[in-house]
């Protein structure tokens, strides 16, 4: 094997020249930009407008039309269920006995009235119903930063038509009041939250509680 | 032999030319539109990762802190991983991060994300919310992820065309991408999680989310972009890649078939714990097998360039033919190169030998195949490891 440093190498060799990357030959530029790059550049803020833009815009012009029917109820995970108000939209959640194909209700449902709305939300939680309800204070006040709705007032006991226990508490904000509840069946955590203008009539609120003291959860009364 | 030097040292040239090896890659680009774009649109992602993450953080630092923690190691496993893989005709490292960037914040906040959310939306209005949670999912992902992270490429081609050249290229570019966006899609996912349990338990709430992801992680976003982007530059043509349209087109639909069945295997399983297990591990085998194949077809172009640059180097006998057979060969070939040293000292010795000649092939590209000091030095550290002599440095 020769020695490589005394090896015959490229004689002469030297870089051959490459112009800097950032330079653009004279008859492709337009308006001091490489003409080039316009076209795929167009081409991706397109598909930009298109799915941050079009697409929102088009399901905001369209409305949802699935309306709560008497004798409707509604299921999220953990078999909890309550029974929605004839006449109310549903933007979220199953019908009791329409589960998906893997089985898995999911762990949220809203309904609406106008500016009426309740979310039902469940999940895994080991304790009762007044830590629940601290829990959820506590994360409210760290997501909302003291902007949005505020918890007020003192807790106080619900009870649902299934005879659970719950707790409860007060919510303002900037135009707006309501009601959170919190629930535990077993070590399943339900958490209603229910909005509307302040200037809620006796009628609507009255609606609101019915749907809260319609929670339950399949065989807890077997329990 | 003198015009058969000069023969390879044209073919040397040409390579280096079409395969853009070793060329440098400047991001900071003012006359270039599609830096403009870039920066616009990861700018976007970056403002809406950042906002949702500061509104969380006071609610659910712990699983943040974690997930932050969790999936930035993984991505240095994955870089580490690609560099090991990657012998041949390498992208510079800035260039990787750009791609890595425009995964994780344009493709996911300025552009996917927001398409989504809608989809999803107008199939439950349009078929009903059972129906979407079936299958909207599987029907609006491979749409929305694939070509917001898949557009990131035409950017990136724009911004280095001097150095996107091939469908390997591509197919690494694209697993950069993929996995800047899997990174802060699981980052989200986690984040979602810790607020399951009501913010409550946040670590154990997250950690499943976390493994999960992680695992299927390498048969998913990485994946499918490594492959959608090969196909994209087939599709589209390279100086060294001729377009190949009905391969490119091929290879942009199976990762967009592979995404949209991963996203539905729960409706696809039913209510069986079982049955999806075996999907799961049925759809990762069939990704894993896809993308190897992939691979290989797309890498014998960088490796014909490693060929082509070292051969002159063993036509001045620098390098030996059979080493130049396994820089330019498979892991197989420099398996059984390095195993024909026998003695345990000699295989090692061969696999430094190896190495020295990978790091030679970079600074002759790096020179664009001229005579520099480095090159000399280069070609002197592969006498000195095959001559047994210890560095004087």
């Amino acid at each position: 094997m020769p020695d490589p440093d005394t090896a015959v190498s490229p004689a002469g060799a030297t870089p051959r020249f490459e112009p800097d990357e950032r330079w653009v030959p004279a008859d492709e530029r337009w308006l001091g930009l490489d003409r080039r790059t316009i076209r795929p550049t167009l081409a991706v803020f397109a598909l930009a407008i298109l799915m941050s833009v079009v697409l929102p815009v088009i399901d905001a012009t369209v409305p949802y039309h699935d309306i709560v029917k008497a004798g409707d109820v509604l299921q999220l995970e953990g078999d909890v269920t309550f029974v929605p108000e004839a006449g109310w939209g549903i933007t979220s959640g199953l019908r009791a006995g329409h589960a998906p194909l893997s089985g898995d209700y999911p762990a949220t449902a809203t309904v609406e009235d106008g500016a009426m709305k309740l979310t039902l939300r469940t999940g895994q939680f080991h304790g009762d119903a007044r830590q629940l309800l601290d829990q959820i204070e506590t994360t409210s006040e760290a997501l909302n930063r003291g902007r949005g709705v505020r918890l007020t007032g003192a807790p106080t006991t619900v009870v649902t038509e299934q005879g659970k226990l719950g707790a409860s508490v007060r919510v303002t904000g900037p135009h707006t009041a309501g009601v959170i509840a919190a629930f535990v069946f077993g070590t399943r955590g339900v958490e209603a939250v229910a909005t509307g203008p302040s200037d809620a009539g006796a009628e609507s609120t009255a609606t609101v509680l019915r749907m809260i003291d319609s929670i339950s959860q399949t065989g807890e009364g077997k329990r | 032999m003198t015009t058969m030097l000069a023969e390879l040292d044209r073919a040397r040239d040409t390579a280096l030319d079409l395969s853009g090896w070793g060329r440098r890659f400047s991001f900071y680009q003012p006359r270039n539109f599609a830096f403009w774009g870039y920066l616009l649109l990861v700018a976007i992602g970056f403002l809406v990762f950042v906002s949702t993450l500061a509104r969380r953080y006071d609610a659910y630092g712990q699983a943040i802190g974690l997930a932050v923690t969790s999936f930035a190691i993984y991505a240095a496993l994955f870089w580490w991983f690609t560099q090991h893989i990657d012998h041949y005709a390498k992208l510079p490292a800035k260039l990787m991060v750009v791609a890595f960037v425009w995964g994780g914040f344009a493709a996911t906040g300025a552009m996917a994300a927001n398409a989504n959310d809608a989809i999803l939306a107008l199939y439950a209005k349009t078929f009903g919310q059972v129906w979407a949670l079936n299958w909207g999912a599987g029907l609006a992902a491979p749409f929305t992820e694939e070509w917001a992270k898949g557009s990131g490429l035409l950017l990136l081609i724009a911004m280095a065309p001097r150095q996107v050249r091939t469908a390997f290229d591509g197919f690494i570019l694209g697993a950069f991408i993929g996995l800047g966006f899997q990174i802060i899609e699981d980052i989200t996912y986690a984040m979602t999680s810790a607020g399951t349990q009501f913010g409550a338990n946040q670590i154990g709430a997250s950690i499943g989310t976390i493994i999960l992801r992680m695992v299927s992680g390498v048969a998913a976003h990485i994946l499918y972009s490594a492959i959608f982007c090969a196909g994209l530059v087939y599709l589209l043509g390279r100086p060294a890649e001729p377009r190949k349209i009905g391969r490119g087109l091929l290879l942009i639909a199976i990762p967009m078939l592979l995404h949209g069945t991963w996203d539905s295997l729960g409706a696809i399983a039913g209510p069986s714990a079982l049955k999806l297990i075996g999907l799961l591990i049925a759809a990762i085998v069939v990704a894993l097998a896809i993308l190897v194949r992939v691979y290989q077809s797309t890498v014998q172009r960088e490796r014909d360039f490693v060929r082509d640059v070292m051969a002159p180097e063993q036509a001045r006998d620098v390098i030996t033919a059979a080493e130049l057979d396994a820089m330019a060969g498979n892991r197989k070939a420099r398996k059984a190169y390095q195993k024909a040293g026998g003695k345990r000292s000699e295989r090692k010795r061969a696999r430094y030998v190896l190495n020295a000649g990978y790091a030679l092939a970079d600074e002759l590209a790096a020179a664009r195949g001229a005579e520099t000091d480095r090159v000399r030095f280069a070609r002197s550290e592969v006498a000195r490891i095959r001559a047994g002599i210890p560095s004087r440095w």
